[in-house]
């Protein structure tokens, strides 16, 4: 059935009993519920969709008598909100109750225009050519400060004297002056971790081979000989980048333990449970005639397998 | 069509001044929308963290804007601006504490709005976009939560950023780019911090204004879902309007979760560790409590070595953000009833025992890690 148009006539059974003025609408189902009639002037009746039998173009027709309903009580206004009243979502898609079309002219300039599309397209491209000079210089100026050249300058880190016993770790803190681009230089606290080795730990680190270092571009910056019995590893854990401890294990005895996640290595900085994916990394180290630890401060990608260095 | 319900002869001042912008921009019209929007099923407690998460973040956005007033973003400052807002500033600590304690805040609720429109089913079909929004929005708040943990610039935010972002180097091929680009060089320092107040400041409050936006206007294009139960007949007889009973509920969650919010920033005031500094000394870092069920999850072997470590840094989440991105286009089945979903229910529920157990967990790990 069709919805019943305002203003249509309605009819009952045994005569013409006014004009639709209002139509009420279930919020929900967004099906039309009631019609309000006039009753030729004396009062509205609010009549439920179920009494009508039929909708014709401008005729609703009920399946009642006139007596039936000018039975029903008055129609009660307040009881109701306008749909400019209300948030009710595609109420538009549902509702065909205007009794026509609501038109605004077209502009007579508008009327003949062709390409449209054209004009449409030309919009975006030049939208676009405005942003595409933007984009690089955009990412340029974002990504300026990623990628710095190494530091290879040996640091003084404390006095060997500091370690008492072979294969235990020492923690040596230090502090180290940076100057991050426009800044003005601060002083950072940083730590290594430094053990005598015996030549048990020593093989295990070196597997008997020199250690190399290179710089950015490839060249050997230093060697950590094989028998040489200091080595120094750096702060960082090479799962995620925390900071491992030196600590007495229920099981495994004395290790570097990283409190983040976890790994454990042993004196050796080898992996003995947890997720990192390698040992901990040996730094250059050096040890000057009246016992000053010296190291290049490099620091190594966490959680890859092999060693890539990134300061 | 005359509306008697909204006009009347204007006779006070007040009234003629509202009635004068009334005429020029249709401000009653609006408001009467506004507040008419019919709730299928009659308003519920359910329904309430939407409104309060916006509550949240005109809080969050009201005492941000304050803390803006003498923080530093700055390496040699932010330490030092941030204490002084905690023990010079009057009311320094109570702004503070309130914007800390807000963020936690908003976590709980968009876990909690989130789990309701997924046990009620509300993002079924027509509501997918909807939910799709609200994926973006979570994942902003997320955003909001990990970018300002790092500007009070003490030990625990310095340590959560080194690990953050160390877990997005773990993204394939681009991992070492993007890690590198949030962090503004190879190790986080000054640039971190500038980049980090940025996003927290500008980008993040811009994206989800605009999101939040969109969301509401998702939502009320789309309707309310309404109860998973009932014929049509029962949900039209309890049906009301968004106004009053369910702004009434709205602003009495409102006013519990200020109140928690308040109480928190009084009992459990903001402390900073030392100020950050590449050796963390005798801290153990540690995220936020509402990573921590994940932080522990990493400590699992089969997240060890360096396919592992992809696993449980980039796989894992980003699967599980595919998934919930999917739920409405796989999921199309219009049974909305959550007790004839055994497999949404199972899994909600396991989702929130492995949070509970995780988090427990790195809790009790805590003592034997001393």
């Amino acid at each position: 059935m069709q919805q019943p148009k305002l203003k249509s006539k309605v009819r009952c059974t045994d005569r013409d009993i006014g004009e639709v003025t209002k139509v009420v609408l279930d919020p929900l189902s967004h099906e039309i519920s009631h019609i309000v009639v006039s009753m030729n002037g004396s009062g509205e009746r609010q009549v439920a969709m179920g009494h009508v039998l039929a909708v014709l173009d401008d005729l609703v027709e009920l399946r009642a008598p006139s007596s039936d309903i000018a039975a029903l009580p008055p129609f009660k206004r307040d009881d109701y909100v306008t749909t400019h009243e209300v948030e009710i979502s595609h109420l538009e898609d549902n509702l065909h109750v205007m009794p026509g079309e609501v038109l605004v002219p077209f502009p007579a300039l508008e009327k003949d225009v062709k390409r449209r599309t054209f004009f449409m397209n030309f919009t975006h491209v030049i939208g676009f050519l405005i942003g595409l000079p933007m984009a690089y210089p955009i990412l340029r100026f974002l990504m300026k400060p990623m990628y710095m050249p190494f530091d290879n300058d040996w640091f003084k880190v404390g006095n060997v004297s500091k370690i008492k016993q072979d294969d235990i770790g020492v923690q040596f803190q230090y502090k180290k002056t940076v100057k991050e681009v426009y800044m003005p230089e601060s002083e950072v606290e940083k730590s290594v971790w430094i053990l005598k080795a015996s030549p048990e730990v020593l093989d295990k680190v070196y597997q008997g081979k020199d250690q190399e270092f290179r710089d950015a571009s490839g060249r050997v910056i230093w060697t950590n000989k094989k028998d040489f019995p200091y080595i120094a590893f750096s702060g960082k854990c090479p799962h995620l980048g925390c900071a491992f401890k030196w600590r007495q294990h229920k099981t495994l005895g004395q290790v570097f333990l990283c409190p983040c996640h976890l790994s454990i290595y042993d004196a050796a900085g080898k992996v003995l449970d947890g997720p990192a994916p390698r040992a901990l990394d040996a730094l250059p180290i050096r040890i000057s005639a009246n016992g000053e630890v010296e190291i290049v401060d490099m620091e190594f990608k966490a959680g890859v397998k092999n060693q890539i260095r990134i300061i | 069509m005359k509306q008697p319900s909204i006009s009347s002869a204007p006779s006070t001042a007040i009234e003629k001044i509202v009635a004068f912008i009334d005429t020029r921009v249709g401000l009653k019209e609006i408001q009467a929308k506004m507040l008419n929007e019919p709730v299928p099923g009659g308003s519920r407690w359910a329904y309430v963290f939407g409104s309060i998460l916006l509550f949240i973040f005109a809080m969050q956005a009201l005492t941000g804007a304050l803390l803006m007033f003498y923080y530093v973003p700055t390496t040699d400052h932010a330490y030092a601006s941030t204490q002084y807002i905690i023990h010079e500033v009057d009311y320094g600590w109570f702004l503070l504490g309130y914007h800390f304690w807000g963020s936690s805040a908003m976590v709980v609720c968009v876990i909690a709005h989130m789990s309701q429109v997924f046990l009620w089913g509300a993002y079924k079909p027509p509501r997918e976009l909807l939910w799709l929004v609200g994926l973006a929005l979570f994942g902003i708040v997320i955003g909001f939560g990990f970018t300002g943990y790092l500007l009070p610039w003490d030990q625990r935010a310095y340590w959560a950023t080194t690990v953050g972002v160390e877990m997005v180097d773990k993204v394939p091929l681009l991992g070492d780019f993007l890690a590198r680009f949030l962090k503004g060089g190879p190790t986080p320092g000054q640039m971190t911090l500038s980049r980090f107040f940025v996003i927290h400041v500008m980008i993040l409050p811009a994206a989800l204004m605009a999101l939040a936006g969109l969301h509401l206007f998702l939502f009320r294009v789309a309707a309310p879902a309404g109860p998973f139960t009932g014929t049509p007949e029962e949900i039209k007889a309890k049906t009301d309007y968004f106004f009053p009973r369910q702004i009434w509920k709205d602003i009495v969650g409102m006013a519990a979760v200020f109140a928690t919010i308040c109480s928190l920033a009084f009992w459990e005031p903001v402390v900073l560790l030392e100020e950050a500094t590449p050796d963390p000394g005798e801290y153990h870092p540690e995220p936020e409590w509402y990573f921590l069920f994940y932080f522990q999850l990493l400590r699992l072997k089969i997240f060890a070595g360096e396919f592992g470590q992809f696993l449980g840094a980039v796989a894992l989440p980003v699967l599980f953000m595919i998934l919930l991105i999917a739920l409405p286009f796989f999921d199309k089945d219009p049974e909305r009833n959550i007790f004839k979903r055994p497999i949404a229910l199972i899994s909600w529920i396991v989702l929130m025992a492995v949070m509970v157990v995780f988090t427990v967990s790195a809790v009790i790990n805590r003592e034997f890690l001393d």
